[in-house]
């Protein structure tokens, strides 16, 4: 059983592999040439958000941008990256199951003596790997970036701020599979989770804006999501968008295995 | 015991047709034809049978295990290659049989490399890059690459050019020499006369009759077109035959449908001179008119 999980997982990260340098070299480059600016625009940027309206700064987690790890965190890990590496999950998670469907791979694959659920599972997996190396990839480009700017940024607080992006990425990939159990067809599954992911993106941000309408907030998984590469990652909120994001795929697997492979 | 059993197997898609009861069996090391026109329900019952579609209604049981709740059990014995085969476009014919190869716990590749040599399959390639016989030789030896007991073929010959289906209904042969029963889905009367014992014929989402070829094409309908000396006195001689029908006369030339035993129309030719003379193998529409007499379209 182990070993036809991982066999799939490999096969995933074979197939995946331009994707995984297609996604965490540009993620990588944008991240370190923020890290490389920052000390030309330090000064100019401190002035600058200052004058931002408090509910602005409120909204988009903008605190002081005095350090070049606030910085990062307004540019890109308060919006881009888990927009970003969200959509990602669910193509990654969708190429294994709806788009091996719609490509025949799964008719061949299904052929052998393996379970749907071992199928979504090592899609699952392969996508938490992927995600992990791509987030690796953009942590690594951003250290050296900052070695060459000399920007002074610590890298176990890059590492955290990134990391974090990891269990939020595999919620919507769990959420992927679940699609998968209504449809297989890549472009509704991708464009369903998707909707979802800016969906709940808005939800957060408008509770943060408005005090009063601070409670839809939980209706996002955005709520938990934090400021890691400045106040560290929350424990209970990592594990528990983790768990959540497992009891998706769990769902999902099991959707997955008792509908017709059928678009 | 019965390889493969189905038990009045019925698939529905909302309101749209499927296949509804179903029932045959296939016997082991048998050679089991499917055969219909497209969209008849032949895919359905494949994929029914593999537990990619679960039945609506009705049971299949492939070695004497149920095809749904012991799904995986029967895939480790068998081969399959689905109808228009695909793998995706980035993965070579190799990188497929290695994962197929560490799904079903098989050490190397079979006898994979015999198959490529055998079929000149490019195992190399991306698929992506291959054309559809190409493609369709690779679906052939992952189906087969591991010597399963039975193979189930979803029109396997399609896209193959004419020496390589050849190549095929000798592998087909060999495989039933060795034991393995095959079940394979087709359109094409010829290829399964020529590898069938038995055929099952699917129309409109149901089996309309099971037989073995020979019975079969004994039914049919053939056409046959005889030049003779005196064409009239012949023309008499056949009207007065069982099974002869359609007969019409032009210029020395008879033209006429038969069915059933060919023995009393080729004595009654012999014994006039015969110029000329053509007897048309019977299409698979021929063969559904036989069995719907032109009823159902």
């Amino acid at each position: 059983m182990t070993s036809q999980v991982w066999a799939l997982i490999l096969a995933h990260l074979h197939d995946r592999r331009r994707s995984l340098l297609a996604w965490g070299i540009p993620l990588g480059l944008w991240s370190a040439f923020i890290v490389l600016i920052f000390p030309s625009v330090e000064g100019a940027l401190s002035k600058a958000v200052a004058d931002y309206p408090p509910a602005l700064k409120e909204a988009f987690g903008i605190g002081e941008l005095s350090n070049v790890e606030q910085y990062l965190h307004a540019e890109l890990l308060s919006l881009i990256v888990p927009l970003a590496l969200g959509y990602l999950a669910v193509r990654a998670v969708s190429s294994g199951l709806s788009g091996a469907a719609e490509s025949g791979r799964l008719d061949v694959l299904l052929s052998a003596p393996v379970s749907r659920y071992r199928v979504a599972a090592a899609s699952f997996a392969g996508t938490a790997v992927e995600l992990a190396i791509v987030l690796l990839l953009t942590v690594i480009l951003t250290g050296l970036g900052s070695l060459v700017a000399n920007a002074n940024l610590s890298l176990s607080a890059a590492l955290a701020g990134y990391a974090n992006v990891w269990p939020l990425a595999l919620l919507f990939a769990g959420l992927g599979i679940v699609a998968t159990g209504f449809s297989l067809r890549t472009s509704v599954v991708t464009g369903a989770v998707a909707g979802v992911l800016v969906t709940m993106y808005v939800i957060d941000l408008i509770g943060r804006l408005d005090p009063d309408l601070s409670g839809i907030r939980y209706a996002s998984v955005f709520k938990y999501y934090g400021n890691a590469i400045e106040d560290g990652i929350d424990p209970v909120a990592f594990v528990g968008v983790g768990l959540a994001a497992v009891v998706l795929a769990v769902l999902g697997a099991w959707l997955f295995g008792r509908r017709d492979l059928t678009a | 015991m019965a390889v493969i059993e189905t038990d009045r197997l019925t698939k529905r898609y909302g309101s749209s047709r499927g296949v509804e009861d179903v029932t045959f069996s296939v016997e082991p090391a048998e050679v089991f034809g499917f055969l219909g026109p497209n969209g008849a329900g032949k895919t359905t019952t494949i994929r029914t049978l593999l537990n990619l579609l679960h039945p609506t209604a009705g049971s299949a049981r492939i070695f004497g295990l149920d095809s749904r709740r012991e799904s995986v059990a029967i895939r480790a014995r068998l081969g399959n290659l689905p109808g228009d085969f695909g793998y995706g476009r980035q993965a070579s014919g190799r990188e497929a049989l290695r994962l197929l190869a560490r799904l079903r716990g098989v050490d190397g590749l079979g006898r994979a490399e015999a198959l490529a040599e055998r079929f000149r399959a490019d195992l190399e390639r991306p698929l992506g890059e291959l054309s559809r016989g190409n493609r369709q030789k690779i679906g052939l030896i992952l189906a087969t690459f591991h010597s399963p007991e039975l193979l189930i073929l979803d029109e396997p010959t399609s896209g193959l050019d004419p020496l390589m289906q050849e190549e095929f209904l000798s592998l087909v042969a060999e495989e039933r020499e060795r034991g393995c029963t095959v079940f394979l889905s087709s359109h094409e009367l010829d290829e399964v006369e020529r590898v069938c014992d038995r055929v099952g014929i699917v129309r409109a989402g149901r089996l309309i009759a099971v037989e073995r070829i020979h019975e079969l094409l004994g039914k049919a309908r053939r056409t046959a077109t005889v030049e003779a000396a005196k064409a009239a006195d012949l023309a008499t001689e056949l009207r007065g035959l069982e099974g002869v029908s359609d007969l019409e006369a032009a210029d020395g030339k008879l033209s006429f449908k038969v069915v059933g035993d060919l023995d009393p129309v080729l004595k009654a030719i012999a014994g006039h001179h015969v110029l000329d003379m053509e007897l048309t193998h019977p299409t698979l529409e021929e063969v559904f008119l036989t069995y719907y007499g032109g009823e159902e379209q």
